[in-house]
Order: C-alpha cells, then sequence, then structure tokens
C-alpha cells in the first residue's frame, strides 16, 4: 500500500499526501480502523517539513476521513461517521469537471472519463 | 581457565570473523559491475583513470583498524596484560563500522565529482510505505515477556542473595554489572528506534521491490537487536550464578558459560553471513536512484552538525556529508544516554 508523490505536479505536497490517503480510503485499500504512519515517520520519509504532513492529516480530520488521537496515532475513520452535506460533497467534484472543461475536453469525453473512474473506485471498495 | 585465556580466544575469533568482513567490504565498490562505483554510476573508463585512484584510497582507508589494532595487540601481549584484549574488541568492533561508513561516504563523494551524473537526475516520482513504523509495531511481545521475567527472577536473586548477608556482601558488586547490563538493554532499544526512523522513500516504478529490500534490511538489523537484547538479558540472569559460586565450582561455571557463547557466537556468525547475502542480492534487484531533495538539504546541513527543528530528520545530507540534527529527539536522547553510559562505568567496581 503505497503513497505516491510527485514532484511535477502543480498540487502542494500536502494536497498530494491528503488526496492520496482520500483516495487509498475510496478504494478500500485504508479500511476502518486502519493506523496510519505518525506525522513525523512519514514527513521524515518524505524529507519535508513537519507541518506540511500535520496540514494534510489535519485536513484529513477535517473531512471526517481519519481520527486523529493524541498520543495513539491517527486511524481511518468510520465511512458512517463522515456525515457531510451534500454541498460539501459536490465541491471538489465541481472542482474537477471545471478543470476538465477548461482543459478542452468535450462532454461527452468528461462523461466517459467520469463513468470509468466511477466504475474503478466502486469496483475497488468492494 | 584464566579470564585471560579467554580473552585470547575472543581476540582470535574476533580476528577470523574479520577476514570474509575485509574481503566483502574490499569488493563492496564493485558489487554491482564495472558500471557502477558503490552505487554511482561511472563511465566505461572509470576504473582505468581517476577512479582507480579512489578505489585505491578506499581500500587505504579501510586498512585504518588494523594499523590500531596491530601495535596495540603487540603491547598488550607484552605488557602480559590480556584482559585489554577485550577492550580492544570493544573499540575495533567501534572503528571498523565508523571507518567503513565514513570510507563509502567518502569514496562515493569523490567518485561523483568525476563519474557519470546524467544517470543521478532526482526522482520525480518516489512511493512510500503508509506502514506505521513505531517501536510496538516491530515489537515481539513473547520475547518481552521472557526478557521481563529474566530480570526479574535475576534481580529477585540477587537481592535475596545481597540481603542474606549485607554486611559481608559490596552492594556496587553485587548489583552494579547487573544494572550496567540493563542500562545496555535499553540502549539497544534505541538502537532499534534508530532502525525504524531510517528514511524509506522509493522510486514510483519497481516500488514493491525496493520496499521489500528495505523491509527486509529493516527486519534484520531488528532482530539483531533483539537477539543482542536476549544475550544481554542472559548475562544479566547468570550474575547471580556467578557471584554466589563458590571459588571451586566458579572455574567450572565459567567454562561452561563460555562454551555455551562460543557456540551461539558461530552459528550467529554463520547466519548473519547467510542473511547478509540474501540481502545483497536483494539490494541488487534494486537500481539505486536519487531521491528529491524537497528540504533543499545541501544548504541547511553543515557538516557534522546542524540545529533544524523543523526538519524530522536525524540525518540530513549536505553538500560536505551527512549532518546531525541536534534538534532531533533522537539525537537529545542519544547524548543523554551517551553521559549516563559514562556514569555508570566510572560508579562501577574496578576490580571486576
Amino acid at each position: 500500500m503505497f503513497l505516491t508523490i510527485d514532484t511535477r505536479d502543480s498540487r502542494p505536497i500536502y494536497q498530494q499526501v491528503a488526496d492520496g490517503i482520500k483516495e487509498l480510503i475510496a478504494r478500500g485499500k485504508l479500511a476502518e480502523g486502519t493506523p496510519l504512519p505518525p506525522v513525523r515517520q512519514l514527513a521524515a520519509d518524505l524529507g519535508v517539513n513537519l507541518n506540511t504532513i500535520a496540514t494534510a492529516y489535519r485536513q484529513l480530520q477535517k473531512d471526517g476521513l481519519i481520527v486523529i488521537r493524541h498520543g495513539s496515532g491517527s486511524v481511518v475513520a468510520s465511512r458512517t461517521a463522515t456525515e457531510r452535506s451534500r454541498d460539501e460533497l459536490l465541491r471538489p467534484l465541481r472542482t474537477a469537471l471545471t478543470e476538465l472543461v477548461l482543459s478542452g475536453l468535450s462532454p461527452t469525453r468528461i462523461e466517459s472519463i467520469v463513468m470509468r473512474e466511477l466504475r474503478l473506485a466502486a469496483k475497488e471498495s468492494k | 581457565m584464566h579470564p585471560e585465556k579467554y580473552a585470547v580466544i575472543i581476540y582470535i575469533f574476533f580476528w577470523a570473523a574479520r577476514i570474509n568482513g575485509c574481503i566483502r567490504r574490499g569488493l563492496q565498490p564493485l558489487r554491482r559491475g564495472r558500471d557502477w562505483f558503490f552505487d554511482v554510476p561511472v563511465q566505461a573508463d572509470f576504473y582505468t583513470g581517476a577512479g582507480r585512484k579512489i578505489l585505491h584510497g578506499y581500500w587505504m582507508r579501510m586498512s585504518i583498524p588494523f594499523i590500531f589494532d596491530i601495535p596495540v595487540a603487540i603491547a598488550i601481549f607484552l605488557s602480559g596484560r590480556l584482559v585489554y584484549l577485550n577492550y580492544l574488541v570493544l573499540g575495533l568492533s567501534a572503528l571498523v563500522h565508523l571507518n567503513h561508513s565514513f570510507s563509502v561516504n567518502l569514496a562515493e563523494r569523490q567518485a561523483r565529482s568525476v563519474a557519470a551524473t546524467e544517470g543521478e537526475q532526482p526522482l520525480a516520482c518516489m512511493a512510500l510505505s503508509l506502514k506505521p513504523r513505531r517501536l510496538r509495531d516491530y515489537t515481539n511481545p513473547k520475547l518481552e515477556w521472557a526478557l521481563g521475567i529474566s530480570y526479574t527472577i535475576a534481580f529477585v536473586s540477587l537481592l535475596r542473595y545481597y540481603f542474606a548477608a549485607p554486611e559481608h556482601h559490596n552492594l556496587r558488586l553485587v548489583f552494579g554489572v547487573p544494572a550496567f547490563l540493563l542500562y545496555l538493554q535499553f540502549g539497544m532499544l534505541f538502537v532499534k528506534r534508530v532502525v525504524l526512523a531510517w528514511r524509506a522513500p522509493v522510486p514510483q516504478s519497481h516500488a514493491a521491490e525496493y520496499m521489500e529490500a528495505r523491509e527486509q534490511t529493516r527486519n534484520y538489523y531488528v532482530r539483531v537487536c533483539d537477539w543482542h537484547r536476549l544475550a544481554i538479558a542472559a548475562a544479566v540472569l547468570f550474575w547471580p550464578l556467578r557471584i554466589s559460586a563458590s571459588p571451586a565450582g566458579l572455574g567450572r561455571v565459567l567454562s561452561i558459560w563460555f562454551a555455551i557463547w562460543m557456540v551461539i557466537g558461530l552459528v550467529s556468525f554463520v547466519w548473519i553471513e547467510i542473511r547478509r547475502q540474501q540481502l545483497l542480492t536483494l539490494a541488487l534487484r534494486a537500481r539505486p536512484v536519487k531521491l528529491p531533495d524537497l528540504l533543499d538539504q545541501s544548504a541547511i546541513a553543515k557538516w557534522p552538525l546542524c540545529y533544524q527543528p523543523s526538519v524530522p530528520m536525524l540525518i540530513l545530507k549536505g553538500a560536505h556529508g551527512y549532518s546531525l540534527n541536534l534538534a532531533n529527539g533522537l539525537t537529545h536522547l542519544g547524548a543523554a544516554y551517551l553521559f549516563g553510559l559514562v556514569a555508570l562505568i566510572a560508579a562501577l567496581p574496578r576490580h571486576h
């Protein structure tokens, strides 16, 4: 179970870490209750400042995807505990769709990309 | 058998064990073939040009421990105080490893300055494991229980021995050595923690192979630490037997004890050599890569020490070699441990 970081990616490192963990949770590779590495370990492995990873973890906590327990580490939260409004959930989708439209892809092409990714996510989370 | 004879046997054993290590370290620069110098990619003519001098320099530096060893050993033999051979073995064990690390680092830096550098561009994409590496994740509960029970038995026996006739026993003599060994036990735990703190990012391509090589190497060192802890616990357990043995029976007890440890030492030596070979095979499957320097370590790390509180690493790689980060918690713990060790050695009884 790996987290991938690309230095050529325009997203900041903390965002890549948060997105990577989110993706692993969505695909079911990080099950509920799975412990995550301590902030210090991940920061040292990547060779980045402690705050970079702490920011990523805080974002995941805010999204209700992980639970940070001081002293005993962070674990993946229960899926049912993720109580987010419809608007909150749709926001990243709207951002991603806007990016795809701005990149010049046709609506049909975007639809096929979205459907393929959805099928992949649904298949892996089973 | 006299303790001085044990020291001579240990010294001979140490020399025999070093032969294989010397050959292995000598061949280490060429283990990936002639296109590599250690983990630095080099041109075809490297070993006939500048590389030849660098390689010879490395071999010369690797002989430094012998320059210390031979005259000191001769002096010890001539003085007749053969017990000091034990201290020589301990000192040389540390010197061999430190000298090796330093020599490899220096030789690689020298090679990089003359070698092909295009193959050493930092990777853009890297993968890292999400497996937590806390001490408790690499702890064997059965082993910890065994250690705990051993220490309890040993210290209860020592308390009974001491309080049976407190006026006849020296408190420092009875408890000094076990306390020192217990302190070494904590030292091994510290080493284990440092092993777990080793960085583990790998290139995204062939991540599984790289990760397996790293994990196997880490497990090997963790296991070696645990074996040392077990050996220390056995020594603590043996201490009550040693001090309570009658003068007539002491020689026999020590001979049996020594023979057991010689056999264990020999078996461990063979196991370590086999395991090292397996790890080398695994490491050779993963091509060395240069990882991106996201913190600009070469700018912030001043050789040999630096102070970077926001950087979680213990060791940083600067422009002139590695730098110890004084702001790291492990550095503080290590420094405190060394001070404690010196104080404990000073407090130990001299005549044992």
